[in-house]
């Protein structure tokens, strides 16, 4: 039987869908006693995973476990996984009581547990209506009611915000806040970072079936630098006088300004002093939680190694970044559905959709900071 | 364990309203069959003991009046009801997979063999419970228009009413085989009808001319009307007398029993398809990725 610790861990999950790698050696661990957020762009293969997990779908390699053991090996799961997950059905005809009665006898729980958690979710009032008319946002009440019919240790939400209006998020959000308090497992799936961001502890982020980052949500926050952007009159002095000063974490902006990273405007302005540089505009910017996450799960900018924020610097702290080298393997040449195509190393292809500045930044940027970009680069 | 999962199950086919949206044609048309076959039956007894066909029967060297004609009117009527209950085990993984109820089912069930085994039990049930409501029908509607000279003695109408109770339960469980495997609530609905009305009754029918009716009782719609119309023609046959040989295999065909082998093996050649599919069906449901 299971160890009853409440803990998830995935590892090596993988599955192929035919020639597209919906999930590739997927691996991290659920703590119980905290809300996991569990988050990528659609179409990343957070369904699949946690499907996977839940004995639904069949892995091509890896496993995950639930209490140390695979669903199939919990004996009565209900008792220990409850799961919302996407495009789970009610019979259109069925009453939201008679829903849970059929599933409370599978589970083997008494019929009043029914009424109870119908209470819980607020569908108290709607037992004896038929679940095809309910609303998306009852219809996600009733899933979650469902998932609790066993008083379940681990839950497990896919995309529960879908179709909540924002008083029923907050209901949600404070209610899975308590029940990881209590001291048992919550692992929510999102392609949102802001609509969990107040309610998870920790972040399992991947993109293209990828873990790409995996922690506290707390380092990730704190992995993020601000920025100070600067219009100078004379672009190359300034540039060679923070250079000089050892500032190499420079950026030129599309619109004619520097990017300056790790440093604050203080010093950029007091170093454009001395080098003899006007200063028509000065701003710090704190890059938000959104356009990292953004960018750990834009092929684009992890492709071309460590984003520019972090930095090689990065990580601190226990936060685990995943190594970017994956998506360069030659092997991986399945596009991700409705993703950019993997792009070959050096040449950045900007993804559809998304705003990249009319060239020639990315490729030519003479002040971009690494290795290799010979001048300016210097010995970062 | 799975006495939980059998009483979900259960639960599952009365919380809505398909079974008896199905139970109510079901009825109709076992009562309206056996109604008419009575009919016709009484007719035709009516023509044989006029003056002139009983001096024929005499020269033929045969007594109508021990003919128990009712009996394929109930073995036809009992063949043509037990659609309704094939059609209600199609729906039951078509529909729980077209409704994505089945997520739940598995994530409900310690594994998915429990959670289809309990299906199995409660769809035979089910099958039981149409079958009595079908030969109930039957029985109502043959008494009201046959004569009673032609209706069978209480051991006759048990061996009927069982086969009949048994086809029922066996085109059930064809129906749950064939849903599994096509999971598709119109394509299972549509093939099934398709088949058993029309398909097969055209390879018989070709058969029949081929000169080769014995293949027939190794279909699948002929041999589960072997079930019934084996033990028709045999009761027929048992009181009618002395029967020429040239006239047994059409008593056969009016039971809707041509070609068909005796009651067990039509039985257990239809057991045969039944498992095929239900054990396919099966199969596909255990390695299906429910996505």
């Amino acid at each position: 039987m299971h160890d009853g610790s409440g803990r998830i861990v995935v590892q090596g999950l993988t599955k192929q869908f035919g020639p597209v790698a919906a999930v590739q050696n997927l691996s991290f661990t659920v703590e119980p006693g905290s809300v996991t957020g569990f988050l990528g762009p659609n179409g990343a293969g957070k369904t699949t995973t946690l499907r996977m997990l839940l004995g639904l779908v069949t892995p091509t390699a890896g496993h995950g476990l639930i209490n140390g053991r695979p669903f199939h090996q919990l004996g009565n799961p209900a008792r220990v996984v409850g799961a919302v997950l996407e495009a789970q059905g009610f019979h259109p005809r069925r009453s939201a009581r008679n829903h849970l009665r059929v599933y409370a006898s599978a589970i083997g729980v008494p019929d009043q547990r029914a009424d109870q958690v119908l209470a819980l979710v607020g569908l108290g009032q709607a037992a004896d209506r038929k679940a095809g008319g309910f609303s998306l946002g009852m219809k996600q009440r009733l899933a979650l009611a469902t998932a609790l019919l066993g008083d379940p240790q681990v839950l497990v939400l896919d995309e529960p915000a879908n179709g909540l209006d924002p008083e029923g998020i907050a209901w949600l959000r404070s209610f899975l806040q308590s029940f990881a308090r209590s001291g048992r497992t919550v692992l929510i799936s999102s392609h949102l970072l802001a609509e969990v961001e107040q309610t998870v502890d920790q972040v399992v982020i991947i993109s293209r079936g990828q873990t790409m980052y995996y922690g506290p949500l707390a380092n990730l926050r704190d992995s993020q630098q601000s920025r100070v952007l600067v219009q100078p009159s004379d672009t190359g002095a300034l540039v060679a006088a923070l250079q000089a000063d050892g500032v190499t974490a420079l950026e030129q902006l599309p619109d004619g300004r520097i990017a300056v990273t790790g440093v604050e405007s203080k010093q950029v302005a007091d170093t454009a002093l001395k080098a003899g540089v006007s200063i028509y505009g000065i701003q710090e910017e704190k890059a938000d939680l959104e356009q990292l996450f953004f960018r750990l799960t834009n092929g684009q900018y992890t492709a071309s190694g460590p984003n520019q924020y972090a930095g090689p610097q990065q990580p601190q702290g226990s936060g685990y970044y995943a190594p970017p080298q994956g998506y360069q393997q030659p092997g991986y040449q399945t596009p991700p559905q409705g993703y950019q195509q993997p792009v070959p190393p050096g040449y950045q292809q900007p993804p559809p959709g998304y705003q990249q500045p009319p060239n020639p930044y990315q490729q030519q940027n003479p002040y971009q900071q690494g290795q290799g970009q010979g001048g300016l680069g210097g010995g970062a | 364990m799975l006495g939980n999962l059998i009483k979900s199950e259960f639960r599952k086919t009365t919380t809505t309203g398909l079974w008896w949206g199905l139970m109510i044609p079901t009825v109709l048309i076992a009562l309206g069959w056996a109604l008419v076959t009575g009919l016709i039956g009484k007719g035709l007894m009516d023509a044989l003991n006029t003056s002139e066909a009983e001096e024929l029967t005499t020269i033929i060297g045969i007594d109508p009046s021990q003919w128990k004609v009712s009996l394929f009117g109930m073995a036809r009527s009992i063949n043509v009801a037990t659609i309704f209950p094939m059609i209600f085990g199609g729906l039951a993984i078509a529909n729980e997979i077209n409704r994505k109820t089945i997520t739940t089912t598995f994530l409900t069930a310690p594994n998915r063999v429990s959670a289809l085994s309990a299906k199995l039990v409660v769809y035979v049930l089910w099958g039981a419970i149409y079958g009595i409501a079908i030969v109930a029908s039957v029985s109502i509607g043959i008494a009201i228009t046959s004569d009673p000279n032609t209706l069978p003695d209480a051991s006759g109408w048990l061996a009927l009413a069982g086969v009949g109770v048994l086809s029922s339960i066996l085109m059930t469980m064809f129906g749950v085989g064939v849903g599994a495997l096509l999971t598709s609530v119109v394509g299972t609905t549509v093939v099934l009808l398709l088949y058993m009305l029309i398909i097969e009754n055209g390879i018989q029918f070709v058969l029949g001319i081929q000169g080769v009716p014995e293949v027939i009782g190794f279909l699948p719609n002929g041999a589960v009307n072997g079930l019934t119309g084996s033990v028709a023609a045999s009761l027929f046959l048992s009181t009618a007398g002395v029967v020429p040989d040239d006239l047994v295999e059409v008593i056969r065909a009016f039971a809707g029993a041509l070609g068909a082998f005796d009651w067990w093996l039509s039985g257990l050649i239809f057991l045969a398809w039944t498992a095929i599919f239900f054990l396919g069906g099966w199969a596909a449901t255990q390695r299906k990725d429910i996505t």
